[in-house]
């Protein structure tokens, strides 16, 4: 009976560690980004005609587009386009009720259905750029289709050409070459007239505007003419404005002083010029033209002005008949910065106006303004000033007045917020989707008990007594306020009782396993954003680093925070180095601080490797003096793919593998490797090396032919082991095409027991003697994905075994492959003995395929990961994970299961009325059992 | 080079191709393939090139301007797995180019063709049907998985026979009972298990005394 129940038991240990249902969607968060919305590429359109709510669509400077709901700011879908350039301008428009919308990046043009973001058609364009899309808005004619507008697109080249795109199927129905040599600039279309757009430069280096009217039907060019600009425009910098699809489209354009805007009506020749109306030395930032994009609207527009003081702007009306544009009325000067959104209702048209702390709506047809709504809400960006870019709004008007609005603007800082009447109903942190780094953090009250107890391990044992009294005396002090919170901590049970949404009170909360920590991420537009990894990933600050120029990206920006909470970035491309100041610095620390951070202060022992990319060597440099010790040269004809070391004070907790006999393979524990991977194009040769970066010794070098170097190449280093991927073209030598998973083990000897040349030597350098090489054992998994990055989980003392953590870019996801399955040491051909057997070992499959129960990221899609971080929490079964890159995505992650934390199945309640339950038995049944105890002894007897 | 002589024989020759990847209705596994996510996309993977092609509305995956090669097919998604394919695109005398479809294994030759789907020359249409659902979620062994365990029910089986069988024994009709107190006294002393259990002699058990309660009961729990 015993051993049935131990049996039972057994099968109730699940075989495979995946994530609960109801784990899901509450251990771990998301932030599913687009990127920064580009301004005119973003609007609210109903996805269907007879649709009663509308979503605010938008392409975003990633070249993601989607559809956002505007209720809650939710993602409905996104699809990243496929750019053959790093452009960040590409073109989203949409027919008017269209149930598709039309996209345009460099090399590919593309109709998504609206509603689902299902592609309706797509058509490859090469390597040429886009220069212009618009959707045809023809009243008359065939043109009309059912489900989808026409599109025009401008496709720039040797040869420039106008296309023009069945709605339906995609397919060319004509297309106008231009072989002037002009240089495209863009494409518009009335309810008559296609108008290509191109700038043709004089010698005096100025740019004349070729307007060339195209036939709608044909594609042939019915009229051309030249407008003379030269004398303002140098380049197309200038030209401020290209409006389509309105009763009379127009072209803007301004001087180089921006003290002029000269305006044409497109298909006529005069040009109408206005004065900017600014102040003597004030210079003007800024000037956009807002325009309906609606054929039946009417013909106004809006010029807005920004000085680095205040804003204004300026209204107009065409006179259509005469082709005249006049001034109608102008908005008032503000200080500081604004943003206009243009919307239309049947005919008329709204401006909305947005400042810092206000909404106001005016009609174009007068100045007056017909509702003002005060902001409500504050976004989290109180420690970086942040300004409006632009805006999208959609206004309900009633019998003349605008008695609702919904306007979603996106901030310098990378916010995108919608307000509902001036009241803020959610934010979507869009700058997080270009983050290019992040650093853990933790609170941190001064001292951690490790660190008191290594004081102790470290001190005399008199000063250790007297600094252990010291320490419990210290703990007294703390008794009340635990005794107080006691009965809440037991009722609620939860782990994160308060809930900070402000930074100050996040990092007061209660954290008693140690996933209350945060995430710093440092972004290429040079802002720092801090994130409660503890409470689903809330965005709880937005601060500005550095002030980057508009060309200046930071792309291989790297965080650093040191035990004291300094945060400091360091830009390796041009070697600066940031100390931003945080408002709570003093409670945010580095995590896993220990004393080893500090035991070297004069950095003489160390050895830093760095990658010169002049020379495109790796070398080896003693921190002071800075000779280089040692040089790594690639192979000829190889470039460096992927570097990768052992993580700072990883800890091991066994230094040898146990078998299944019980004796024991010694790790290969090297504090200092660093695997080097390279790649030759023409010999399609991948080459690994593993080196010991204090001597630069060559510890291990393996290579792969028939490898395809242009697909992502990935490795990752812990304790005794490293791992990398691959794709493979087929061949000879390696047969099977696909993608290939190498992990390869380190041990000191391949003998058990045996500890290899080093033997019993306590003490050992690099530097001074060579590094024994260590005994490998490699094995290759065939694998149904490409893995894009890799990163190890990482647990407080090591006990815990590692997990390979993977990002497979194909299905946007993020899995665990447990290190079990991935052992070199599995048996090949032939089924595991009884010894191999109670190592855990199992029979070698070439094929490993991807569990779904792997996968952290469950049914949730994490687009665009670059990196993954992991970090310790407070057990010793759990590690956190962030990635970020594109979305940004946390969970935690207990690889050997979560053996010293109870899971949401268990009940407080149920056991304590169990407990309950069982004590009432005892006492009812007591009085029966003795009573029966004593008839028998009587009876039989 | 051997193309452009061919299309200067032959200008009308397609030099580039179309392949289209369908995902039919396939019950009961995905009765209606309309409710795929839209990050459901199909890539063609070969030396040096490398395509991808998003879901359309008409739940297809198209790959135009296709040239000469052998390629990898996936399609990935979130929600279902879907087979790996080998598609060739090959030219053949005077048709241009064709193009073959065949389903692969994974970590198979890649000469070790599997199962043809399709293929012909010109625009072709490859069904592709997915191979189950991917199932992300682990069951919490609650009260009820607890108690389908087989071990659990056999004790529980074992439990209410122990309960039961006087009660049973009781509603037997005279003839069948006395014909079952027979072949129970047969087999040896019959007695009450219950009683049984509580006199039996732990400690005679353990110093070896075999058969030390003296009934049967002792011996069916060392056999157990």
């Amino acid at each position: 009976m015993l051993q049935h129940c131990v049996l039972a038991l057994a099968l109730l240990i699940p075989s495979i560690l995946g994530i609960f249902a109801d784990d899901a969607f509450s251990v771990d968060y998301h932030l599913a980004l687009l990127g920064l919305p580009q301004g005119p590429a973003t609007f609210f359109h109903q996805p269907y005609q007879s649709s009663k709510a509308s979503l605010l669509y938008t392409l975003s400077e990633r070249n993601v587009v989607g559809a956002v709901n505007p209720k809650d700011g939710s993602l409905v879908w996104r699809q990243p386009l496929q750019s053959t350039s790093n452009t960040t301008s590409g073109f989203l428009r949409v027919g008017e009720d269209a149930d598709t919308v039309v996209t345009a990046v460099d090399g590919q043009a593309a109709a998504w259905s609206a509603s689902d973001g299902r592609v309706v058609w797509t058509h490859s364009l090469g390597d040429a750029p886009v220069h212009g899309l618009e959707i045809l808005e023809l009243d008359s004619g065939k043109g009309r289709a059912e489900n989808g507008k026409d599109a025009i697109l401008l496709v720039g080249g040797t040869n420039p050409s106008v296309k023009r795109f069945d709605g339906t199927s995609g397919t060319i129905k004509w297309e106008y070459e231009d072989t002037s040599g002009d240089a495209p600039l863009q494409v518009s279309a009335s309810s008559t007239s296609i108008y290509y757009l191109s700038t043709h430069a004089t010698f005096t280096g100025g740019l004349k505007i070729k307007i060339t009217t195209l036939d709608p039907l044909t594609g042939h060019k019915t009229d051309q003419h030249v407008i003379s600009s030269d004398s303002e425009l140098s380049s197309t910098d200038g030209i401020l404005f290209v409006g389509a699809n309105t009763a009379s489209p127009i072209i803007a354009w301004t001087d180089k002083t921006r003290k002029l805007v000269k305006i044409n009506i497109l298909g006529s020749k005069t040009v109408s010029t206005f004065t900017v109306e600014s102040n003597a030395g004030e210079e003007i930032e800024k000037i956009a033209v807002h325009a309906p994009r609606k054929i039946s609207s009417l013909p106004h527009f809006l010029i807005y002005y920004q000085t680095s003081e205040r804003h204004w702007a300026e209204a107009f009306h065409i006179n259509i008949n005469s082709a005249s544009i006049t001034k109608a009325y102008s908005l008032p000067k503000l200080a500081g910065r604004g943003a206009f959104a243009t919307t239309t209702a049947d005919a008329n048209v709204y401006f909305t106006r947005i400042t810092e702390d206000e909404f106001s709506v005016v009609s174009s047809a007068s100045h007056g303004i017909l509702g003002r709504w005060p902001q409500k809400g504050s976004r989290t960006s109180q420690y970086a000033a942040s300004f409006p870019l632009h805006a999208s709004a959609e206004v309900i008007t009633k019998s003349g007045s605008v008695s609702a609005i919904r306007c979603a603007v996106v901030y310098s800082d990378g916010g995108w917020a919608l307000f509902l009447n001036g009241e803020l109903s959610w934010t979507r942190h869009e700058g997080l989707a270009s983050a290019v780094a992040a650093v853990w953090a933790e609170v941190g009250d001064g001292s951690t008990l490790t660190e008191e107890l290594e004081v102790e391990g470290h001190a005399n044992p008199i000063a250790a007594y007297i600094h252990r009294l010291n320490r419990h005396v210290h703990d007294l002090q703390r008794l009340p306020q635990w005794l107080q919170n006691l009965p809440k901590t037991l009722l609620v049970g939860g782990i994160f009782e308060s809930k900070g949404e402000e930074i100050s009170q996040a990092v007061s909360a209660h954290d008693r396993f140690g996933y209350h920590k945060f995430v710093f991420v440092a972004n290429e537009a040079g802002y720092i954003f801090v994130l409660d990894a503890g409470n689903q990933g809330r965005v709880l600050a937005t601060l500005k680093a550095a002030t980057l120029a508009s060309d200046e990206k930071w792309t291989s920006s790297s965080l650093q925070i040191s035990h004291d909470g300094q945060l400091t970035v360091k830009d390796p491309a041009t070697g600066s180095q940031t100390v931003v100041q945080m408002p709570f610095a003093e409670k945010l620390r580095s995590p896993g601080f220990s004393q080893f951070d500090i035991v070297d202060q004069e950095k003489t022992l160390f050895t830093i490797a760095t990658f010169d990319p002049d020379s495109g060597e790796i070398q080896g440099r003693k921190a002071t003096p800075t000779d280089i010790i040692w040089r790594f040269k690639p192979p000829l004809g190889d470039r460096l793919i992927h570097i990768s070391d052992r993580i700072a004070n990883e800890p091991v907790a066994a230094i040898g593998k146990a078998l299944g006999d019980r004796r024991v393979l010694y790790k290969y524990l090297n504090p200092n490797m660093v695997l080097i991977v390279t790649a030759n194009d023409a010999k399609s040769r991948l080459t690994v090396f593993l080196l010991d970066s204090v001597s630069g010794d060559i510890l291990y070098s393996n290579a792969h032919d028939n490898i395809d170097a242009t697909r992502s190449i990935t490795s990752a280093v812990s304790e005794n082991w490293f791992a990398y991927s691959f794709s493979v073209i087929p061949s000879s030598t390696s047969p099977s095409a696909g993608h290939e998973l190498v992990i390869t083990e380190l041990y000191e000897s391949y003998l058990p027991n045996d500890r290899g040349p080093l033997g019993s030597a306590s003490n050992y350098s690099s530097l001074v003697t060579a590094s024994p090489e260590p005994y490998a054992i490699a094995q290759t998994y065939h694998i149904p994905e490409e893995i894009s990055s890799m990163a190890i989980t990482q647990t407080r003392q090591g006990i815990t075994s590692r997990d390979l953590l993977a990002v497979l870019s194909e299905t946007n996801s993020i899995i665990s492959i447990p290190r079990y399955h991935l052992d070199p040491r599995r048996p090949v051909n032939r089924d595991a003995t009884k010894i191999e057997q109670a190592e855990g070992l199992f029979r070698y499959t070439p094929v490993l395929d991807f569990d779904p129960k792997w996968y952290l990221n469950h049914k949730r899609e994490v687009l665009g990961t670059k990196h993954v971080l992991t970090t310790p929490s407070g057990l010793e079964s759990t590690s956190l994970v962030f990635a970020f890159g594109g979305d940004v995505f946390g969970t935690r992650i207990s690889p050997s299961g979560s053996f010293d934390v109870l899971g949401k199945d268990f009940g407080k309640l149920q056991m304590l009325a169990t407990v309950a339950a069982l004590g009432v038995g005892v006492f009812v049944v007591a009085p029966l059992v003795t009573r029966k105890q004593v008839n028998t002894q009587w009876q039989v007897a | 080079m051997l193309l452009l002589i061919l299309g200067l024989i032959f200008p009308t020759l397609s030099l580039s191709i179309t392949l289209t990847l369908s995902i039919p209705p396939s019950p009961p596994l995905l009765p209606n393939p309309h409710t795929l996510p839209p990050s459901t996309h199909a890539t063609l993977h070969s030396a040096n090139a490398h395509l991808s092609a998003p879901l359309s509305r008409s739940n297809t995956l198209v790959f135009s301007n296709l040239t000469k090669g052998s390629y990898l097919a996936d399609i990935h998604c979130r929600d279902y797995m879907f087979p790996p394919l080998r598609i060739d695109i090959t030219t053949t005398e005077g048709e241009g180019l064709g193009v073959e479809a065949w389903r692969t294994y994974r970590g198979n030759e890649w000469e070790n063709k599997g199962q043809r789907l399709g293929g012909g020359a010109g625009d072709v249409v490859v069904e592709v049907r997915p191979l189950g659902g991917k199932e992300y979620y682990q069951q919490r062994s609650g009260l009820l998985s607890f108690l389908k365990s087989p071990m659990i029910l056999m004790a529980l089986f074992s439990l209410a026979l122990i309960v039961g069988m006087p009660y049973l024994m009781d509603n037997m009709d005279e003839e069948t009972k006395k014909e079952f107190q027979e072949i129970q006294s047969k087999r040896g002393p019959a007695s009450d298990p219950a009683s049984a259990i509580q006199n039996f002699d732990i400690a005679g058990f353990l110093a070896g005394r075999g058969g030390g309660g003296g009934n049967a009961a002792d011996d069916t729990r060392r056999r157990s």
